[in-house]
């Protein structure tokens, strides 16, 4: 059998040569003998014919030789092509139709497809990759869900699960790196030593880091991307041992990661040991995960999810036991998760994805049902043609396999075009943003899309082949060739087929339609979310320090005071202030905080606080509401007076009968000595913190900046001019003030408000564009059938004009016809719409699955697309000439 | 040309991996060869040597290959392959049993039943 294959490839690549040969080598055949006959005394023209006639038949010959090579399939392939070809360029309006529609739809797919697969299915690029989970705490019945985990967590776990073969911690950052004046702000992750053997990519060159570098204070060793080394090193083969100046201090190079080394969405170039000191590594501290501090472990070969997960869960029993917060801790619902690394880094992003990727196929499917009818049309019109043919012996295989390569290819045509569609939609997804999805750096055209397309095509060129196989060979032959008219008679079930195509069709825009106009809906319900704050004319930016610079925490505050009354000068500034994190950054952890007095009654747990440190005027300069009391000022940094500011919904939670005022509070969760009592001077409108859709209440508390011990710091500054224009000299007034300080993330809040609606507003938009495109291709589909129905019965139209219909009474039946598949069409799609709906309720913010108003504007709409496309054809029905319809044929 | 006898069915491609096995030849000289071992007693359709030729080639029985004739015009030369040699051997094993067989059945005498 291999044999037969290789030796049929070998002449399949040189098939003009085999035929060149063969030609050749009979000649000589027939010469030779001839020969060979005058040799032995026939005269020469007797000898030609003889040599010829004891041949025989050349051609049969060749045919029976090509047949031995097992070539026919291949011819007969070819023959069926090269006939396919023909007859679609002989009907162009109806190729570029079907190809428009296959590349539009094709296109729609792939371009979803390409999200799809780079965040979904491509694999981690790591050995065994799904292996790889990540561990984390969440305290549900206290608000927070993902606290990460602690150090304490890591060195009580390492070695200790056997479910693991190797766990790591690890958390990003970044870092100003290079000599003084010459600073860049390198992104990093700082890695316990393990890290990478955990991952499965050690480094290509040095080595990974030692436990003795855990140690603080930090040994000042680093390893480097294989893009970083190729950067500021030239690739220099002899960098370990070289020096990198991290925050002004020098760092020894150990080791070079390998090429791509990319651990999920980090876009880290430097890679630094997780030091921390043997009191961060206690007990005590086991809850301290913060979301900061992630852990990520690989299954031994053989042990399962769930036996990882026992054995936290029987770790942390046996810890519990002796913590004196274990029944808070239980009361929270304390619990080490371990999921998945990769699901768990999608997870956000997972179900939107699939619903645009459904979105995506019922267009396609639209499109394919618009094809079919559009083929069936053309079947019918071909009818006779085929009936002569099958009556002059072609086989009911050659009738099938015929349609089937036609339909494919027109449909791998499609696929083609579909492709570079695909290719301009990733550019689309480019400029909506799709890069700030988790690994969606990596949406890349790649081998697999292409794939995917091209056994895409031929699938569909299959299953589009089938509904016209069917027809071609169900189709009453004999009555077609006596039928007198050209077109033949199409029978009822042909008919009944488009009509159901028609009704599907309709059924799936409307649902598609309600599911955008659910979409739609709640990207605009989540866009009058008021975000508690007023985002317009506010400018915000991180601003990163160096520690050699800013060793403690007097110099930073030294830094806040110069850069606010720097920027306070500036024209336009109306107010500026700082503060550890802005609202919708995207990172707003939740931490502890104890009310004094407060009793907790039974059942009600420990609950995670939105808190911040803010410095300047920052509440102004956001555009906070004072509800009672004062806002913090500068002076309360300075004086670093114990005083705090909380938020309605704290409040309300606190003391819903009495003023917040005058009451006090400690940070964590306990209630400590009385001297550390923060006092409240101030209740602010509530913010939304985490994202516009976020309907949790779970209150904030505002501490003056230099009470706080969290140094990351964000500079926000309200502006009479646009905000985004103040940006460069912002830039400036940092570099001016600070000593290698460097500041990214320059946003208007506005800006950051319209980042954080990404995942709504770009499905919102794909999802607005398919139903029109589905929309403009079930009017197109109507419209075909319906004045296909009439170009058919148009004789018949013509008789009953002839005996006195009136154009009204065609015009109505037509009308009447394109309303039952409307009403039929659009029951389906309310059903639809209704299972639709309901299943993507969690994509839904503010509106309900089953939205009446959208659900009928979608009807209305589908309504008067399907009648206008009805009634044209009624219309020219109508118009008959019914001396002209019988003159015809 | 004197009596001939009428080709069994599935022996010429026995008979053309024989003539290959002595000798490399193209078509014609396959045609020739088998008349010349058979002492000129068996007919060959001459349409139908081609398609066994391309048969066997399919299967990889034998080889081709293109070269120059004695009258020095390019002709296509065929070669056994090892597994054209290692089918010929069988052919001839099975040939030789069955037609020993046929021998034996036909000579049988009426004292013999």
């Amino acid at each position: 059998m291999l044999k037969q294959i290789r030796s049929f490839f070998r002449v399949l690549k040189s098939r003009d040569d085999f035929e060149r040969g063969m030609s050749e080598e009979l000649r000589f055949h027939v010469d030779q003998y001839m020969a060979d006959l005058i040799r032995a005394g026939v005269p020469p023209p007797e000898a030609a014919r003889r040599a010829r006639i004891e041949f025989g038949s050349l051609n049969s010959t060749q045919e029976e030789c090509r047949e031995a090579r097992g070539l026919q399939p291949f011819d007969e392939l070819r023959r069926q092509l090269r006939h396919a070809g023909r007859t679609l360029r002989k009907t162009p309006r109806f190729t570029a139709t079907a190809l428009l529609t296959l590349a539009v739809c094709l296109g729609a797919n792939l371009t979803i497809f390409a999200v799809v697969n780079s965040i979904l299915l491509r694999p981690l690029p790591f050995p065994a990759p799904d292996r790889l989970v990540t561990v984390f705490n969440t305290y549900p019945k206290a608000g927070v869900l993902r606290d990460g985990s602690s150090t304490t967590n890591y060195y009580e776990r390492r070695g200790q699960i056997p479910a693991f073969s190797d766990l790591a911690i690890y958390s990003e950052g970044a870092a100003i790196v290079g000599e003084t004046g010459a600073t860049e702000r390198v992104p990093l992750m700082r890695v316990s030593p393990e890290f990478f053997s955990t991952l499965g990519a050690n480094p290509v060159m040095g080595r990974s880091f030692t436990d003795a570098e855990m140690a603080i204070p930090p040994s000042r060793v680093v390893i480097l991307s294989d893009s970083y080394w190729r950067r500021s090193f030239n690739a220099d083969p002899r960098v370990l041992g070289r020096q990198v100046q991290v925050a002004g201090v020098a760092n020894t190079v150990v080791g070079v990661l390998p090429p791509g080394f990319r651990f999920l969405s980090s876009e880290a170039r430097l890679y630094f040991p997780f030091a921390s000191r043997p009191e961060d590594r206690v007990s005590r501290e086991r809850h301290s995960g913060g979301n900061s501090k992630h852990i990520i472990a690989r299954l031994k070969p053989g042990a399962t999810l769930a036996q990882a997960q026992a054995q936290i869960d029987a770790q942390n029993n046996t810890l519990e036991r002796d913590d004196p917060k274990a029944k808070m801790l239980s009361d929270a619902g304390f619990r080490s998760v371990v999921v998945p690394l990769r699901a768990d880094h999608v997870a956000s992003i997972r179900p939107t994805l699939l619903w645009m990727q459904g979105g995506a196929l019922a267009l396609l499917l639209i499109g394919a049902v618009n094809l079919a009818n559009l083929l069936l049309i053309r079947a019918s019109g071909r009818i006779k043609e085929l009936a002569v043919r099958q009556a002059l012996g072609a086989s009911r295989w050659h009738v099938v396999s015929e349609v089937a390569v036609e339909t494919t290819l027109l449909t791998l045509a499609g696929g083609f075009l579909g492709l570079a569609g695909g290719w301009a939609g990733i550019r689309l997804l480019g400029t909506l943003g799709a890069e700030r999805l988790p690994l969606g750096t990596d949406i890349a055209f790649d081998a697999r899309l292409a794939m995917v397309a091209v056994v895409g095509s031929v699938i569909l060129g299959i299953a589009l082949a089938l509904p016209i196989a069917w027809f071609n060979l169900s189709a009453h032959l004999a009555g077609a060739i006596q039928s007198e008219t050209r077109g033949g008679t199409s029978g009822r079930m042909s008919q009944r087929l488009r009509h159901g195509f028609i009704v599907a069709q309709i059924a799936m825009a409307l649902v598609l339609l309600e599911g955008a106009g659910l979409l739609g809906l709640s990207l605009k319900q989540a866009m009058a979310v008021s975000p508690g704050f007023r985002p317009d004319h506010v400018l915000t930016g991180q601003i990163l320090l160096p520690p050699n610079q800013y060793p403690d925490w007097p110099a930073r505050l030294a830094f806040n005071e110069r850069l606010l009354a720097e920027i306070s000068r500036q024209p336009g500034v109306t107010a500026v202030g700082a503060v550890n994190n802005v609202p919708l950054s995207g990172n707003n952890g939740k931490s502890a905080a104890t009310v004094k007095g407060y009793v907790r009654p039974p059942g009600e747990t420990l609950r995670g606080h939105y808190s911040y440190g803010m410095d300047g005027n920052y509440f102004a300069a956001m555009g906070f509401s004072l509800l009672e009391g004062r806002f913090l000022s500068a002076d309360d940094s300075q004086r670093g007076d114990r005083v705090c500011v909380v938020d309605e919904d704290f409040a309300r939670f606190y003391w819903p009968h009495a003023s917040a005022l005058g009451q006090r509070l400690f940070e964590g969760s306990d209630e400590t000595k009385d001297v550390d009592a923060f006092t409240v001077v101030g209740v602010v409108g509530a913010v939304k913190q985490a994202g516009l859709t976020d309907d949790a209440a779970q209150g904030a508390i505002y501490y003056p900046y230099a009470l706080r011990t969290d140094a990351s710091l964000f500079v926000v500054l309200r502006t009479s001019l646009p905000p985004e224009s103040v940006g460069p000299a912002l830039q400036t007034i940092v570099r001016q003030t600070g000593r290698d300080a460097t500041m990214t993330d320059v946003r208007s809040m506005e800006t950051r408000i319209s980042d954080s609606l990404i995942t709504r507003r770009a499905p919102a938009l794909l999802a607005t564009l398919f139903s029109a495109i589905a929309l403009l291709l079930t009017a197109i589909g109507t419209y075909g059938i319906l004045s296909y129905a009439v170009a058919q019965r148009r004789r018949e139209i013509g008789v009953r004009m002839a005996l006195g219909a009136r154009p009204q009474q065609i015009r109505g039946q037509f009308l009447a016809l394109g309303l039952r598949l409307l009403a039929a069409g659009t029951m389906l799609g309310v059903a639809g719409a209704w299972v639709t709906g309901r299943a993507m309720r969690n994509l839904l913010f503010h509106v309900p699955p089953f939205h009446v108003a959208t659900l009928a504007g979608t009807a209305c709409i589908i309504g008067l697309v399907s009648l206008v496309a009805c009634l044209v054809p009624a219309h020219q029905a109508a118009c008959i000439s019914p001396t002209e319809a019988l003159a015809d044929e | 040309m004197g009596k001939t006898a009428e080709l069994l069915p599935g022996t010429l491609d026995m008979l053309i991996l024989k003539a290959v096995s002595l000798k490399p030849l193209h078509g014609y000289g396959v045609l020739l060869r088998i008349q010349q071992i058979s002492g000129d007693a068996l007919e060959i359709p001459q349409g139908s040597l081609y398609p066994a030729l391309y048969r066997l080639e399919h299967q990889e029985l034998i080889s081709a290959e293109w070269g120059v004739s004695d009258n020095n015009r390019r002709a296509k030369y065929y070669t056994l392959t090892g597994a054209g040699r290692r089918r010929l051997r069988k052919e001839t094993e099975g040939w030789n049993r069955l037609a020993s067989a046929i021998t034996l059945a036909l000579n049988t005498t009426p004292e013999e039943v």
